[in-house]
C-alpha cells in the first residue's frame, strides 16, 4: 500500500497560458517549497498551449514534504469571458445602477461549455453552469440580451 | 573628460561636450530601460532614462540594454546603476502574510486572486493543532499593485466581518533562487555521461560531465524532455563524430555542450530569451568549450564580441541547408508554427529530433513534420515524447 504523501502547501497562482517563467509570481511562489520550477513552467506551458496566450489560467499546486509536487490547471474565471465576450475592460463601476455592456445567450452558452471542461464543474448540468454565468454578469454590471 | 566627445550612438558626429552626445543618443533611443538618480546640478529634461550607451549601438538594435554604471568626473551627477540593482528592481515583489480563519481560507485565497494577488499560499496544518483558529495566507504581490484595496475588495466579496491583520514587505529575487538551486544534484544520464550543478563535485571524474548552472533558463537535465534529448544524442547513434549541430531553442545549452562533448565538430545554439542565452554562455566557459566550437544566436542575430565578421557570418539565415543534426526542445506550438523553418536548416538527409512535448500531443507533430520528415521514431519517458526522422532528400523541398 503506498504511503499517502504529507501535503507541505497549497499555492494558488494566475499564470498566463504558455508563459509560465521563473520570474515571479511563480518563481517565488514555488521557490520557497523547493519545487522544481522548470519541470512546472514546461509541465504547464505545454499543458496550456491549446489556448491563446496571454489567456490568465489559474493553478492550484499541491506541495508535497518531498519536495514533489502536483498541479490542476483551471480554465479562466467567468468574468474574464464575460470581459473579453463583450469587449469591456473592466466591469461595470455600479453593477445594477450603470449598464458597462451586453452579452448575448449565444456567448453565455459558449463559455458555460468551456467551464465545463474545468475539472470542478464536469458534474454540473449545463442549465445550471449558464445560471451562475447570468449571474456573475449581473454582479458585473453586464447586460444578458435573450437573442442570437 | 575630454569637451570633444564622441558620439556614443551610432552616429559619428563630434559633439561639443558629453552632455549633448548623451542628449543625442537619448533622442534616438525610444525604449529606456531604468531610471537614474541625480541630483540638484542635472537639468531636468536629463532626469529620465539611460540606455546602453557602449557597443556602437548594435546592442541596441539586438533589444539587450545593460544600463551601466556612469560618473562625471565634475560634479557630483551619476547615472544609474548596474545591471544587478536593475534586475532586482524589475524582479523585486512585495510579499504580504495575512491572517484568517481557518474555514474561510479557501474562498479567502480565491477572493485574493481575482482582485489583484500575484499568488497565495497556504501551508498545511496539522489536523490536531492547538494553536487556534488562524492561519496564514503567503500572497505575492507584483510591485505598484495596491495591496490594501485589494485585501479590502475581498474581504467585501466573501462577506468577512473585518479585515484581519496584515504585515508587508519588499522581497529580491535571489533568496528563492538560492532555495531551488540546492534541490539539484548530479545525474547520470548513461553510461558515462553525467550531468553536474557548478556547486556539486562530479562524482564520477572520468566521465563526460557536464557542468551545468541553468540560472533562469530552462535546461538542468532533469526533465524527461530534456533527458530523450540526450539519450539520443549519447545511445541513438546520432553522433559518429564531426557533425554540425543546431540546437533550436537553446535555453541553458545543456544539449550543445554535451553534442560537443560526445563528438560534433560544431554547434550553433538559438534561443529568443536574452536569459538563456547568457546562461549558455556562462556554462560554455564553465565546460571550457571555445566561441568558434558553439556559436549562441539571439533570434537571428549572432551574440559574439568579435566586430570583424561580416553582416552574413553574425545572420543565421546564412546557415539554412547546413546543419547535419537539429534538436529542438521546445513546445508543441512553437514546434508546429516553426515547422518549416527548424527543418530548412538541415541538409537532405539530416537527422532531426524534436521533444517538448506530451505523448497526446504525438499525432499533431507527426502530421505536421509527415511533410519533411520520413523515417520518424518515437521515445517516451514519463508522458513526454520525442520524435527523430531524417529530412526527405526530395529536390522540391529547400
Amino acid at each position: 500500500m503506498a504511503a499517502v504523501k504529507q501535503v507541505a502547501a497549497t499555492i494558488r497562482l494566475t499564470v498566463n497560458a504558455g508563459g509560465a517563467r521563473p520570474a515571479p509570481p511563480v518563481g517565488p511562489a514555488l521557490g520557497q517549497y523547493r519545487l522544481n520550477l522548470m519541470a512546472f513552467c514546461k509541465d504547464f506551458n505545454a499543458r496550456t498551449q491549446k489556448y491563446k496566450p496571454d489567456t490568465p489560467m489559474s493553478v492550484k499546486i499541491t506541495a508535497y514534504k518531498d519536495n514533489s509536487f502536483e498541479f490542476i490547471v483551471k480554465t479562466p474565471a467567468v468574468s474574464w469571458f464575460l470581459k473579453k465576450a463583450a469587449g469591456i475592460e473592466s466591469g461595470s463601476s455600479r453593477p445594477g445602477h450603470i449598464e458597462a455592456s451586453t452579452v448575448t445567450v449565444k456567448h453565455v452558452y459558449e463559455i458555460a461549455k468551456i467551464k465545463q471542461t474545468d475539472p470542478y464543474l464536469q458534474y454540473l448540468s449545463l442549465e445550471s453552469i449558464s445560471k451562475s454565468i447570468v449571474a456573475t454578469a449581473k454582479s458585473m454590471g453586464i447586460k444578458v440580451v435573450y437573442e442570437l | 573628460m575630454s569637451a570633444a566627445a564622441r558620439c556614443w550612438c551610432c552616429c559619428s558626429h563630434r559633439h561639443s561636450s558629453l552632455f549633448r552626445s548623451l542628449h543625442c543618443h537619448l533622442q534616438k533611443t525610444q525604449v529606456f530601460s531604468s531610471s537614474i538618480i541625480s541630483n540638484r546640478s542635472v537639468k531636468p529634461n536629463f532626469r529620465s532614462y539611460v540606455t546602453n550607451l557602449s557597443d556602437g549601438g548594435r546592442q541596441r538594435q539586438m533589444g539587450i540594454y545593460h544600463p551601466v554604471q556612469w560618473k562625471k568626473k565634475r560634479g557630483r551627477m551619476w547615472f544609474s546603476t548596474n545591471s544587478s540593482v536593475m534586475r532586482e528592481r524589475e524582479d523585486s515583489y512585495v510579499s504580504v502574510e495575512i491572517r484568517c480563519q481557518k474555514h474561510v481560507v479557501d474562498a479567502f485565497s480565491e477572493a485574493l486572486l481575482c482582485f489583484g494577488a500575484s499568488s497565495a499560499s497556504v501551508e498545511s496544518i496539522q489536523c490536531d493543532d492547538d494553536d487556534g483558529d488562524e492561519i496564514f495566507i503567503s500572497l505575492i504581490y507584483t510591485i505598484g499593485k495596491d495591496v490594501h484595496q485589494s485585501i479590502i475588495h475581498a474581504v467585501d466579496s466573501i462577506g468577512l466581518k473585518s479585515t484581519p491583520s496584515y504585515k508587508i514587505s519588499v522581497n529580491k529575487p535571489y533568496n528563492w533562487l538560492k532555495n531551488v538551486e540546492e534541490s539539484f544534484h548530479p545525474i547520470e544520464v548513461s553510461n558515462g555521461l553525467w550531468i553536474v550543478p557548478q556547486w556539486r563535485s562530479p562524482p564520477d571524474p572520468e566521465a563526460t560531465n557536464i557542468i551545468l548552472n541553468p540560472g533562469m533558463a530552462f535546461g538542468t537535465g532533469e526533465h524527461p524532455t530534456t533527458l530523450l534529448c540526450l539519450l539520443l544524442l549519447s545511445d541513438g547513434g546520432l553522433l559518429k563524430g564531426g557533425e554540425s549541430v543546431l540546437d533550436y531553442g537553446t535555453g541553458s545549452g545543456v544539449l550543445g555542450i554535451a553534442a560537443l562533448k560526445l563528438g560534433a565538430s560544431s554547434v550553433v545554439g538559438v534561443d529568443i530569451d536574452p536569459e538563456a542565452i547568457s546562461s549558455a554562455q556562462k556554462n560554455m566557459m564553465s565546460n571550457k568549450i571555445q566561441a568558434n566550437q558553439m556559436e549562441l544566436y539571439l533570434g537571428s542575430r549572432r551574440v559574439t564580441t568579435a566586430h570583424f565578421l561580416s553582416e552574413d557570418d553574425l545572420s543565421l539565415i546564412g546557415k539554412k541547408g547546413k546543419f547535419d543534426v537539429i534538436l529542438a526542445n521546445i513546445l508543441l506550438k512553437p514546434l508546429i508554427e516553426l515547422a518549416e523553418e527548424i527543418v530548412s536548416y538541415g541538409k537532405p538527409g539530416a537527422i532531426i529530433g524534436l521533444s517538448g512535448i506530451l505523448t497526446e500531443q504525438l499525432p499533431q507533430i507527426q502530421q505536421c513534420y509527415s511533410r519533411y520528415l520520413e523515417r520518424m521514431t518515437v521515445s517516451q519517458m514519463d508522458g513526454w515524447a520525442c520524435i527523430v526522422g531524417t529530412k526527405k532528400k526530395l529536390s522540391c523541398l529547400v
